[in-house]
């Protein structure tokens, strides 16, 4: 059975350039027409999601995901289309959304149950395990505006996942809190998974979306991208796609290929340049250049070179860095026992990585090329840089192998 | 749909009453001081008025207290509603913007905080009936509908301010100036038989000083209220019950995008 249907749907803002707030604006300004910038929030977005079915949002900021969400929840109105949820809907999109920072957390936790909608019953029977999950039974009758803002996270949460939501929307709620909330987080939508509550998740987080959700919507710009499978979403998202992405050329016509991603400063360039290297390009393992890559996806890093007069045993090498300047890695034909006879003209090297081993973040890197005893042709320091999108939920700057035994 | 609208409405009678509840509580500052505090303000307001008005101004009405107090306390509901109801949703972004409820929610609960404070102040009134020794009569009958059509004319204005509000911030400036207008416009003060016949007919447009003239007539002089103004406040009632839910229902689909 389907639970919510969304045909057509479109949303625009109308931002005026000069606001008017009052009567008298209004009226003193009745022979000026106002004028508007009308803004695109969402385009003809279709979709359905089925009853227990879990769909992940995903997109940059501003493609219109919390937009969407808000039209979904009936907070806004679409400006065309339509939206049709036959189950009740539950929004978590802030939590201690009616808070009343006077009044005491037991108050406090009736209301914010009501809004949430749960039955006055169900409220008192349950106004006990709300206040041990959140730990705070010496302060039952204390104004929450005396709470630190971790107890008052707390109260919000433990009061809000008491509800027995048909359809959850989410919004970047995961986001706020620390190690321990976002795990508590996560075990909650993994509880409502199993019970088979349809789930509207908006995140960032690439790998919760990954884990948790049947199915991904990709927006861009308030365009819908592409709906499908999960995995197929993200790989999408993270290499762009494909089809906007330039292809990478063929090795027959090398003499054709700009690289596009060229030093940017020469100050940390040195070398005599007999041998110049002209670009770096990073491919995905779909061949699509790019420079953001799925942590544990492989990638082959392309170094185009221009040997200006024939040179004999050059050694190319890199360096990977954190974006905090650690040095992580580094390696050289030489050390991987591909020592190269000369070079003449131009050209490139390839340095194939089977499986990118980094969790996430941004790194850099170092090219050069070398004489066999460490004289430089051409060193470009940190130039070059790609991100790493998580794909699970390990945390740190690197994989380690490993697996436990019990 | 009216009759969806009513089924949905009693669907969230708990937040209704939740709202109003906790808005009350923190009005009183959820503290027995706070709530003998506020019974000083009509208390002080009627000690001012009566000395002015039976000393100075010799205004001969039987039950003056009474008379007065009653109007304060009816007029004070009007203008608590009112301006409770109109700063309901701009006050309160985070709820409008973050969760879906039927917005008319905030008004309703907002006149029904004016009520809890309205009824709290009548027990003084009722320690004055009994002083008076006034006699219970069959005409407090009228009172419920009385009251009700004062309930339903208030929401009626809030809706259509509140809305107004979020669109054009200084109609809470312009009502604040026709409430102190409407203070002196409606007898709160003295009776209309002060003035001429023509201009009496004038005051009756104005469905609060029906509303107080029958409350008087049935609370403290023990006599029937007129069918002509029971008739005049129902009607009135309805009509500025459905122009506030027109004007609130056009401006309410932009509420979380204007506030």
């Amino acid at each position: 059975m389907t639970a919510i249907e969304v045909e057509h749907l479109y949303k625009t803002f109308r931002i005026p350039h000069e606001k008017r707030t009052t009567i008298f604006e209004t009226l003193t300004g009745a022979f000026k027409p106002p004028t508007y910038e009308t803004f695109h929030a969402l385009k003809d977005i279709n979709f359905t999601v089925e009853e227990g079915e879990a769909l992940g949002i995903i997109g940059e900021n501003g493609s219109g995901k919390s937009t969407l969400l808000k039209i979904i929840a009936n907070i806004l109105y679409p400006s065309s289309g339509k939206v049709t949820a036959l189950k009740r809907i539950t929004p978590f999109l802030e939590l201690g959304v009616g808070f009343q920072f006077d009044l005491t957390a037991v108050e406090n936790i009736k209301i914010y149950g009501t809004i949430m909608g749960m039955q006055k019953r169900e409220i008192n029977d349950k106004l006990d395990d709300i206040i041990e999950f959140a730990g705070l039974e010496k302060f039952r009758d204390t104004k929450i505006k005396n709470f630190s803002s971790g107890m008052q996270v707390r109260l919000a949460f433990s009061t809000a996942i008491q509800t027995n939501p048909e359809i959850l929307l989410m919004d970047e709620v995961l986001a706020v809190g620390d190690m321990e909330f976002q795990q508590k987080c996560l075990d909650i939508l993994s509880q409502y998974r199993k019970d088979g509550v349809t789930i509207v998740f908006v995140s960032h987080d690439l790998g919760s979306v990954r884990r948790f959700c049947d199915k991904t919507l990709l927006l861009n710009k308030g365009e819908q991208i592409v709906l499908g499978d999960t995995g197929d979403v993200i790989d999408r998202y993270v290499y762009g796609g494909g089809d906007e992405a330039p292809t990478a050329g063929s090795q027959n016509e090398l003499d054709a290929v700009e690289p596009d991603v060229k030093p940017e400063d020469k100050n940390p360039r040195w070398g005599d340049k007999t041998v110049e290297i002209t670009g770096v390009e990073f491919y995905d393992k779909f061949g699509n250049k790019g420079s953001r890559f799925n942590s544990f996806d492989p990638m082959i890093i392309k170094i185009f070179y221009n040997a200006h007069k024939k040179v004999s045993d050059p050694v190319f090498g890199i360096a990977l860095y954190s974006e905090t300047g650690e040095n992580l890695f580094g390696t050289n034909t030489e050390l991987k026992k591909a020592s190269i006879e000369y070079l003449e003209g131009k050209g490139h090297v390839d340095l194939m990585i089977e499986r990118i081993p980094m969790i996430t973040g941004r790194f850099l890197l170092t090219v050069a090329v070398h004489t066999h005893d460490q004289k430089p042709y051409d060193w470009h320091d940190k130039q070059y840089s790609f991100d790493v999108m998580p794909t699970g939920r390990d945390v740190g700057l690197f994989e380690v192998p490993c697996s436990w035994k019990i | 749909m009216i009759v969806n609208h009513l089924k949905e409405l009693y669907d969230y009678r708990n937040l209704i009453w939740q709202l109003a509840w906790s808005e009350f509580k923190l009005r009183y500052k959820n503290s027995i001081l706070g709530y003998f505090w506020s019974l000083l303000e009509p208390m002080l307001m009627l000690l001012v008025l009566y000395v002015i008005f039976t000393n100075l101004m010799r205004v001969q009405v039987k039950y003056y207290q009474l008379f007065l107090l009653l109007g304060i306390i009816l007029w004070n509901f009007l203008s608590r509603a009112t301006t409770i109801g109109m700063f309901s949703v701009v006050g309160k972004p985070g709820m409008v913007k973050k969760i879906y409820f039927p917005r008319d929610i905030f008004v309703i609960s907002s006149c029904i905080t004016a009520l809890l404070m309205t009824i709290f102040e009548s027990l003084i009134f009722i320690m004055f009936m009994v002083y008076f020794r006034i006699p219970v009569s069959t005409n407090l009958v009228y009172v419920p509908l009385i009251l009700l059509c004062l309930f339903i004319i208030s929401l009626g204005l809030s809706l259509a301010l509140c809305a107004l509000n979020v669109f054009y911030r200084d109609v809470q400036f312009i009502w604040q100036v026709l409430l102190q207008i409407g203070f002196y416009a409606t007898p709160i003060l003295y009776t209309i038989d002060v003035f001429p016949k023509n201009l009496q007919r004038f005051i009756l447009l104005n469905p609060i000083a029906r509303i107080l003239n029958s409350a008087r007539d049935t609370i403290i002089y023990s006599s029937p209220a007129k069918t002509e103004d029971l008739l005049f406040m129902v009607l009135s009632s309805i009509v500025f019950l459905l122009v506030g839910y027109i004007i609130f229902i056009r401006f309410e689909p932009r509420f979380a995008e204007e506030i």
